[in-house]
């Protein structure tokens, strides 16, 4: 009988402690509202949470400097690959990291959230602004006065990888604009090759894409969003590719697979439109063709012309609910601005950094000998002085790219259009976005 | 009669401090990782979010059958159900007849070795099914395959073949263990009634039709239940076919739906979907019981 009270009373605390922390979903409280960022008392330890590989190195250099600001990192799979939802699991129990990875297509998503500490009122923050590429910090801002959300931390300026001794080869001159590559990608296709593979799962990339041709999915002011997957640039983009798709001028396998890195090292695929990091994805998926690669700008829809996309890049931001937000965000601005925590970042992660004066960092300035011993940063820091700076993401990308996916997936079987895809993911969007009652214009 | 409760009753209260200590470890567990949840899970289910402004900070709200709504309407969820039915009205009975074949094998006389064939039929279960999933993507790819002269001509990753190819997956798993189910059950058939078989002139296959069967029905029903739940439930096996395969879309199984929809986050939807999942799975299981248990009577 005393056992079993006890017992009973026992569960009934368990569950009570359970359900309390069940429903106290985040704190109320918020010290990032502008004018309080006080540093704490006595030695501090904050979590960070990153998935780039080796950021435990420039982390290491930190806590060596800083003995009563202490970082412990934790490391997980990439955002929309889990870490997102663990954020915002987290979030939703209050207990978030301090500090966490963040894309920047990610970031209103984790903003509409109310994942974000304003971090604008502390020290060094907001004038920290000239140091970085333009875009990145209004990214950040969201554009509004004396509001910081992270730190920009790295970009992923957009370039043409390609197989430099192939076009020798076969005689092809390098596409400088997208009529250029389509007639290439025909005589490609004759040698046996592709001259590219359609990545149905990238949407990002495929966003990189409409970057460039001046196209913008969302665009958001005081009352709501604007969805915008269907515009003109976004059209010509998406039949571009699908007929490049219709005619078997480029591969369809499913990114990230070792079926598509045997396709690279095997030749098959001549180039790949991608970001500054990819310069890793193909060293190390296509060691045989070491040496035969380069790196041109992204064909252009004007001849002449030179604008880029951007495909990636991240953030650090200090996430809700931190107790510490103060050393969050100087930690925050350290890693992304230092030069030796950017050069340590690079070293294992390849990073291309956010700051106008990481680019000149000297490991920039050096030819890649997998690229032939081509200085590549410098098409990429080009690149990256040609990206609109205005483009804006929407507040639910990881179900954007979902959606869209899903469709390509089937164009690229032969089940739709690449801009059915989009059409479908456009109301798909809108649909997410009031049920997730976000205003939305229509 | 009577006396007997009494005496039954008596004696629960006599033990009922030994009962708690017993039940304890579970009940605790139960409740926290099972009842919790679920209860969690439904509470989630009727609450809906309101927000002003376009980042103003969300409010839960309680919504009532909103998210319900909201899941009828979902057309890729229904869609995924549909898939999965469709999945487990050829996988399960292909599944089962072949557990049930192999069964009979290991329990026949007249085969040798049976204590290695009946651990060999079962090592797949004991693979992760994750690992399983990974080494069948590879099996299955064009150009990776040891087999590419098959794969490289018929496309087992493509729109039309990838859910019979994660079937056959999910049946290299499983089978060895719903194989050993029905197994164990022939092992308690008991021996008199093959003894009076005999003596009547029947043959092995004879008593495999006309005792072994009849007498394994019950393990048949459980395990085709087992097997209904896991249909519904498929999300390891395709989740990773995502890497192999264009076609296996984040809407592809229920429980993918579920978890890209929890990803958005939509949290109240995806357990209103959980929710609405649990109920189809517990109507359907509860009708092949009633069904089969009808049909056994008879």
């Amino acid at each position: 009988m005393a056992i079993s009270r006890v017992a009973r009373v026992g569960a009934i605390a368990a569950i009570s402690a359970l359900a309390l922390t069940a429903c106290s979903t985040g704190g109320t409280d918020a010290p990032g509202a502008s004018g309080d960022c006080a540093p704490s008392d006595g030695p501090v330890t904050l979590t960070f949470t990153s998935w780039l590989p080796g950021v435990e190195e420039a982390v290491a250099i930190w806590n060596e400097e800083n003995p009563d600001i202490q970082v412990e990192v934790q490391t997980g799979p990439n955002g929309n690959g889990g870490t997102y939802q663990n954020f915002f699991n987290q979030l939703a129990a209050g207990n978030a990291p301090d500090l966490g990875q963040i894309e920047f297509d990610a970031m209103p998503n984790f903003r509409v959230q109310d994942g974000l500490e304003n971090i604008a009122a502390c020290e060094g923050i907001l004038e920290a602004e000239d140091q970085f590429v333009g875009w990145t910090w209004s990214q950040v801002t969201f554009g509004e006065e004396n509001a910081v959300y992270a730190i920009p931390q790295d970009t992923g300026p957009m370039a043409m990888f390609y197989r430099a001794d192939l076009f020798e080869a076969a005689g092809i001159p390098v596409p400088t604009t997208w009529e250029e590559y389509e007639a290439a990608a025909a005589q490609i296709r004759e040698q046996g090759g592709y001259i590219n593979n359609f990545s149905q799962s990238d949407i990002n990339a495929f966003a990189g894409l409409v970057w460039q041709a001046g196209g913008e999915w969302f665009s958001n002011d005081a009352d709501g969003w604007t969805v915008d997957m269907t515009g003109a640039e976004t059209t010509q983009v998406a039949e571009y590719w699908q007929g490049l798709i219709d005619n078997d001028l480029v591969a369809v396998y499913p990114p990230w697979t070792d079926e598509w890195n045997a396709a690279y090292n095997s030749s098959e695929l001549w180039t790949w439109v991608s970001a500054v990091w990819g310069a890793n994805t193909i060293a190390s998926g296509a060691p045989d063709t070491a040496g035969n690669w380069a790196v041109a700008p992204m064909p252009q829809w004007e001849a002449g012309a030179s604008a880029a996309g951007n495909w990636g890049g991240s953030t650090t931001a200090v996430l809700k609910g931190s107790d510490h937000p103060y050393e969050a965000a100087q930690f925050a601005l350290w890693l992304n601005t230092d030069a030796d925590a950017l050069t340590a970042m690079n070293r294992t992660a390849n990073i291309y950094p956010a700051t106008i004066a990481g680019a000149q960092l000297p490991v920039f300035g050096e030819g890649v000998e997998f690229y032939g011993g081509q200085k590549i940063y410098e098409v990429f820091a080009e690149a990256g002085n040609n990206v609109d700076p205005n483009f804006t993401w929407g507040p639910t990308m990881t179900q954007v790219y979902n959606d869209v996916a899903d469709g390509f997936s089937g164009a690229v079987s032969g089940n739709g259009t690449l801009l059915d895809a989009l059409t479908a993911g456009q109301d798909a969007t809108i649909a997410a976005l009031k049920a997730a009652s976000i205003p939305v214009k229509e | 009669m009577a006396r007997d409760t009494v005496v039954k009753a008596s004696k629960g209260v006599r033990h009922r401090g030994a009962l708690a200590v017993f039940l304890l470890p579970f009940g605790v567990l139960f409740v926290l990782f099972y009842l919790v949840p679920v209860l969690y899970a439904i509470y989630q289910s009727l609450l809906t979010v309101e927000r002003e402004g376009t980042f103003g900070p969300a409010v839960q709200v309680f919504g009532g059958l909103t998210q319900y709504i909201a899941v009828f309407q979902n057309g890729p969820f229904w869609e995924s159900i549909g898939r999965v039915l469709l999945f487990g009205v050829v996988q399960v009975p292909i599944m089962l007849g072949v557990a049930l074949v192999l069964a009979l094998l290991l329990d026949s006389p007249l085969i040798r070795g049976s204590k290695f064939f009946r651990l060999a039929f079962f090592a797949p279960y004991a693979v992760p099914s994750v690992i399983a999933a990974i080494m069948w993507g590879f099996l299955y790819s064009p150009n990776l395959s040891p087999f590419t002269a098959v794969t490289s001509n018929i496309d087992l990753l493509s729109a039309d073949a990838v859910l019979w190819s994660i079937a056959n997956v999910v049946t290299w798993v499983y089978v060895g263990y719903n194989m050993l189910i029905i197994y164990s059950a022939l092992l308690s058939i008991p021996q008199e009634i093959y003894e009076a078989a005999r003596i009547d002139g029947a043959g092995q296959l004879r008593i495999a039709w006309s005792i072994k069967i009849p007498l394994v029905v019950p393990a048949l029903v459980l395990t085709g239940i087992f097997s209904i739940i896991g249909t519904l439930q498929l999300l390891t096996e395709p989740q990773v076919f995502q890497s192999f395969s264009n076609a296996v879309t984040s809407t592809f199984t229920p429980n993918l739906t579920i978890y890209s929809t929890a990803s958005v986050p939509n949290i109240s939807l995806a357990a209103a979907m959980s929710v609405v999942l649990a109920l189809t799975t517990f109507a359907l299981s509860f009708t092949v019981l009633k069904f089969t248990q009808r049909r056994t009577a008879e």
